[in-house]
């Protein structure tokens, strides 16, 4: 009669039942069995036993069912109403006073049932009733069974105060509602159903057993009010969020299986339900999760039972554990993104300075006379806020760093990053802090050094320090560095060796020329460089670039005069002199090797060695340090011209005029012999006077 | 020796026309920056590298742009460097921008004007969009017109604008002193009417201007042969034609002619020697695959180009000719 699925395992539905059933729920619930016993029952009263009890009771099973059901139930449409009306035999009334079934009787309406009113329990299964009526009058019916119909609203109950179970199973009911009045009820079944929202039943503090599963809900709450409830089954609908639950002090079994819910948030309330023993999650997208088990587990310590398997203690270690390790990659993960994130600021800030620095340069360098290095970047080394993620150091930087880690140094105009094997440098400020102490760990890692949002000319001063604080960097790339001249290579000569050199289009016009990849390869042919912006060098690639600037190499070298080699040479050779020495960590051995680096250049490269780089300001420097000199020049060639003329004049004068005094020289001498008396006279007489 | 000319000029002027006070100055002050490393060896011997650097024109290497452009002999040594460095870029055949060849002279020159070469640029491209592609051959000739003559260059523009706008060509124009600012264009449809101005007058005035002028001038009788086959020219088509025009070109003296601007055999030999030296230098990269161009271009493989030509063929009157330039 009553659909076994129910097994009431406390037994206070026994206690409190005065009539003296005990509603006991079996597993099978075969029509015929139960209409078996009751043949059984019956066959015993009115017939004499057969020998062949089973045999016989089959016989009379199909003989007697259909006449039982004549003689049992008679539906007699009465004439006033359109309604049957069901008689019993009055055989009948006397033994089952309490109970009626009548499944799979093809009813379409409840039929009007006189003279019953003892009736407790009411099977109404396997029909195609639409209404529930006319049953107001059994008002002692404590079970009421319509499974399997096609009722659309729950009606018709007010008046059964002392319901205990309704069953509304696989119906067409869209709606709870009009259980006002059923405040004794224990089990209420709508399985099966449309209904979309759970309401109006917070009245029903006696429920224990609460079935809403096949339903449409996608949501659960508004479930105060149900004080006694035990299980709750919610599986087969739509639920995505459960609020309520912990509000609900007897609830022990939960089944949540077949519907939508995708993480342990949506649920969260359950971890406050300390009843809660017995929860099944399968069949939601939650349960395919990787952290499922464990979450579920390090939330619900209460739980005993999950997805029907019960809890190991080993599980539940294990679950603490997981989730602890969760916590912590979760923490290590938004530390992650936050300093991603003021990373990215830090970068964009620093782009829009070089942006503004670029355009000021722009308006500058129109106008000729003035130089423009000093004006434009004064606003941009000004911000006063410094954000510095990294605490001061004097130490190595290494105790703060491991090998995963990033380390991050922010402050609002530049940005230094090293990470793993890569130094990355954004914005001028940046190129302090090669200044810093490095630990030899980290440095000697470091084979990648990028350079972006900082003026070429301003790396040229410091890749000496690079050569010597970095001596593993073997590539180098250049984002909007403004390399706008071939000339500019001529720099990266200096360092030790470079394996890679990336120069992104990006704000380096250099990269529009046609041959700048080769006059790279020639000018670094040195240091036999494997690949240019990502493309491997080859060998033709080299030979080309030696067929185009070669003669540009020989004539810089066999052709400048000598004075002029040691002067260029010389001149590299003091500047790198000049960064060593106001350098911090001076040591006594980088002088000679410095020495024996350029020994080694020109010994390799006597030919390229006098193809530098002067930056503009340092050549406008020397250029003003000469104008002195040439002054002091020109006016000592002045002079020297001024005498040379003068010299000149009186030689062309003497020459003029030679001939008349010689001639006169010559008559003077004549003139003064011609007596030679008197010339004796005088000659003695000058020697008497000189003595 | 002592020419009759040679005296009649007082001192100063004489060495001035010469140069000769430039050159000792700048020798000079050479002497004054590199003290130290000088004095090792001796002035003696310095002054005698200096001057026969100035002999042979390697003087301007790597100098400061107000001494390449300080004398003639500076110029016209500049030049010729520079066709000496770069002819290999010219014979590969690649097509430059402007930019890029004033990225070339910046090698030997590291502050030389970008005006220069946009002016040089103009000449080639006839003033339009800057930014094309031009060969090698093309811009030398124009550059060299452009950088030997600047000062006059710039007399001819101002006698251009005037006999444009029909003013009288007999007054005295002396171009302002600053580097030659190109004076605005009158509107396009005054000029637009009339394509130029007539040769002939403007030869006249041309010729007036070479009479006056202390700064050197292209020969007046070249200058009548450029013009005589047009009636009328634009600025530009006049420098376009005296920078193709060969007896200019030649009496220059610094450049060979364009048939044989590509061919400088001694070098030609000196440059085979190096690429072997770098090709054996590089034993341990022969083993990479070879693809031309991996740099995504097309390189057009001048490998017969290269090869010697056999000297009886190719004139090497420029060593000799510059020997006798005194």
């Amino acid at each position: 009669m009553i659909p076994g699925k129910y097994r009431s395992v406390s037994g206070r539905a026994a206690n409190n039942v005065n009539c003296g059933l005990h509603l006991v729920i079996q597993t099978s619930s075969l029509p015929e069995k139960s209409k078996v016993r009751f043949k059984k029952v019956e066959f015993k009263l009115n017939k004499d036993t057969s020998s062949f009890p089973g045999r016989l009771l089959q016989h009379d099973l199909e003989r007697n069912y259909s006449s039982r059901q004549g003689d049992h139930i008679n539906l007699v449409s009465s004439s006033l109403s359109s309604f049957p009306i069901l008689q019993r035999s009055s055989e009948e009334k006397i033994l089952y006073s309490d109970r009626l079934s009548l499944e799979r009787q093809k009813l379409t309406v409840c039929p009007i049932i006189n003279g019953e009113d003892h009736l407790r329990l009411l099977n109404f299964q396997h029909n195609f009733i639409t209404r529930i009526q006319n049953i107001s009058n059994l008002q002692k019916l404590i079970s009421l069974d319509l499974y399997d119909n096609q009722i659309e609203e729950i009606s018709g109950l007010s008046t059964l105060r002392c319901l205990r179970v309704l069953l509304l199973g696989k119906n067409r009911i869209k709606k709870i509602s009009n259980l006002e009045n059923l405040k004794s009820l224990d089990v209420l079944d709508l399985h099966g159903n449309q209904i979309t929202k759970i309401e109006n039943i917070n009245h029903l503090c006696e429920l224990r057993v609460l079935n809403l599963a096949r339903n449409f809900l996608s949501h659960v709450d508004n479930l105060n009010g149900l004080d006694s409830l035990t299980e709750l089954n919610l599986r087969h609908n739509q639920i995505t969020f459960v609020r309520d639950v912990d509000n609900l002090p007897c609830l022990q079994h939960l089944f949540l299986s077949f519907n939508n819910i995708s993480s342990f948030d949506s649920v969260s309330c359950l971890a406050d339900s300390s009843s809660l023993s017995d929860i099944t999650f399968d069949g939601n997208p939650i349960a395919q999760e990787s952290w499922y088990k464990h979450t579920v587990l390090q939330n619900m310590m209460q739980l005993r039972q999950l997805d029907m398997k019960r809890i190991t203690e080993e599980e539940r270690r294990m679950a603490s554990v997981l989730a602890k390790k969760e916590e912590e990659k979760k923490r290590e993960s938004h530390k992650q993104s936050l300093l991603k994130e003021k990373k990215r600021l830090t970068i964009n800030n620093v782009a829009r300075q070089w942006d503004l620095q670029q355009q000021r340069v722009a308006n500058i360098a129109t106008d000729e006379d003035r130089k423009d290095s000093d004006s434009a970047q004064d606003p941009c080394q000004i911000d006063g806020s410094t954000l510095s993620a990294f605490p001061e150091e004097t130490g190595p930087l290494d105790s703060g760093l491991n090998n995963a880690l990033q380390g991050l140094s922010v402050v609002d105009t530049y940005l230094v990053e090293v990470d793993g094997d890569t130094l990355s440098l954004y914005g001028s400020g940046a190129l302090e802090s090669l200044d810093r102490n490095w630990s030899v760990q980290t440095a000697g890692m470091i084979t990648t050094v990028s350079f972006t949002f900082i003026e070429f000319d301003e790396i040229v001063h410091v890749l000496p320090k690079l050569k010597i604080k970095f001596p593993n960097s073997l590539h180098l790339k250049f984002k909007e560095t403004n390399l706008v001249m071939l000339q500019q290579f001529n720099a990266l000569a200096q360092l030790r060796r470079i394996d890679q050199l990336t120069i992104d289009p990006q704000g380096n016009p250099v990269v529009n020329f046609t041959l700048w990849k080769y006059y790279v390869l020639f000018r670094l042919s040195h240091f036999s460089m494997q690949k240019i912006n990502g493309t491997e060098v080859t060998q033709n690639d080299m030979i080309m670039a030696e067929r185009l600037f070669g003669i540009l190499a020989h004539v810089a070298s066999s052709e400048l005069p000598q004075y002029r080699l040691i002067s260029i040479l010389g001149d590299a050779r003091k500047k790198q002199f000049r960064y060593l020495l106001e350098s911090k960590g001076k040591k006594p051995g980088i002088i000679n090797e410095e020495n024996n680096d350029s020994k080694r250049l020109v010994g390799e490269n006597t030919n390229r060695a006098t193809l530098n780089y002067t930056t503009k300001d340092f050549y406008n420097e020397k250029l003003e340090e000469i104008k002195e000199k040439k002054k002091f020049c020109k006016t000592y060639i002045e002079d020297l011209v001024k005498e040379a003329t003068e010299i000149n004049m009186k030689n062309e004068a003497l020459q003029k005029l030679w001939p008349q005094m010689f001639i006169e020289l010559v008559r003077d001498a004549v003139i003064e012999i011609r007596n030679k008396n008197s010339y004796m006279k005088l000659c003695l007489q000058q020697i008497t006077d000189q003595k | 020796m002592l020419s009759p000319e040679r005296l009649a000029l007082p001192d100063y002027e004489y060495l001035a026309q010469r140069h000769v006070l430039t050159y000792m100055e700048d020798a000079v002050c050479q002497l004054l920056e590199n003290r130290e490393d000088i004095s090792q060896y001796g002035i003696a011997r310095f002054f005698t590298e200096y001057f026969n650097s100035v002999c042979q024109g390697t003087h301007i290497l790597f100098r400061e742009f107000s001494f390449v452009q300080a004398t003639p002999h500076n110029r016209v040594s500049f030049l010729r460097a520079f066709w000496r460095c770069f002819r290999t870029v010219g014979k590969n055949g690649d097509l430059l921008t402007m930019k890029e060849y004033h990225c070339l002279l910046q090698l030997l020159c590291p502050d030389f004007p970008l005006e220069l070469t946009q002016k040089a640029a103009r000449i080639v491209l006839m003033d339009d969009a800057v930014d094309c592609l031009m060969s090698f051959s093309d811009f030398l000739f124009a550059f060299q017109i452009q950088f030997y003559y600047s000062e006059f260059l710039d007399s001819v523009a101002a006698i251009y604008e005037d006999l444009l706008s029909g003013k009288n060509p007999n007054t005295v124009i002396v171009p302002t002193s600053s580097s030659g600012q190109h004076r605005q264009r009158p509107a396009l449809g005054e000029a637009g009417m009339l394509e130029g101005v007539e040769a002939s007058l403007f030869y006249q005035c041309l010729e007036n201007l070479c009479d006056r002028h202390k700064y050197s001038c292209p020969p007046p009788a070249l200058v009548k042969e450029a013009l005589s086959n047009v009636q009328r020219l634009t600025f530009y088509g006049f420098l376009m034609a005296l920078s193709k025009h060969h007896g200019i070109n030649q009496a220059l003296g610094a450049l060979p002619d364009k048939g044989d601007l590509m061919h400088d055999a001694a070098m030609d030999e000196e440059l085979e020697r190096l690429v072997v030296r770098s090709k054996l230098h590089r034993t341990s990269w022969q083993h990479r695959a070879k693809e031309p161009g991996a740099f995504g271009f097309q390189r057009r493989e001048k490998q017969e180009a290269l090869e010697r030509v056999s000297s009886a063929s190719v004139p090497t009157p420029y060593h000799y000719r510059w020997e006798s330039r005194e």
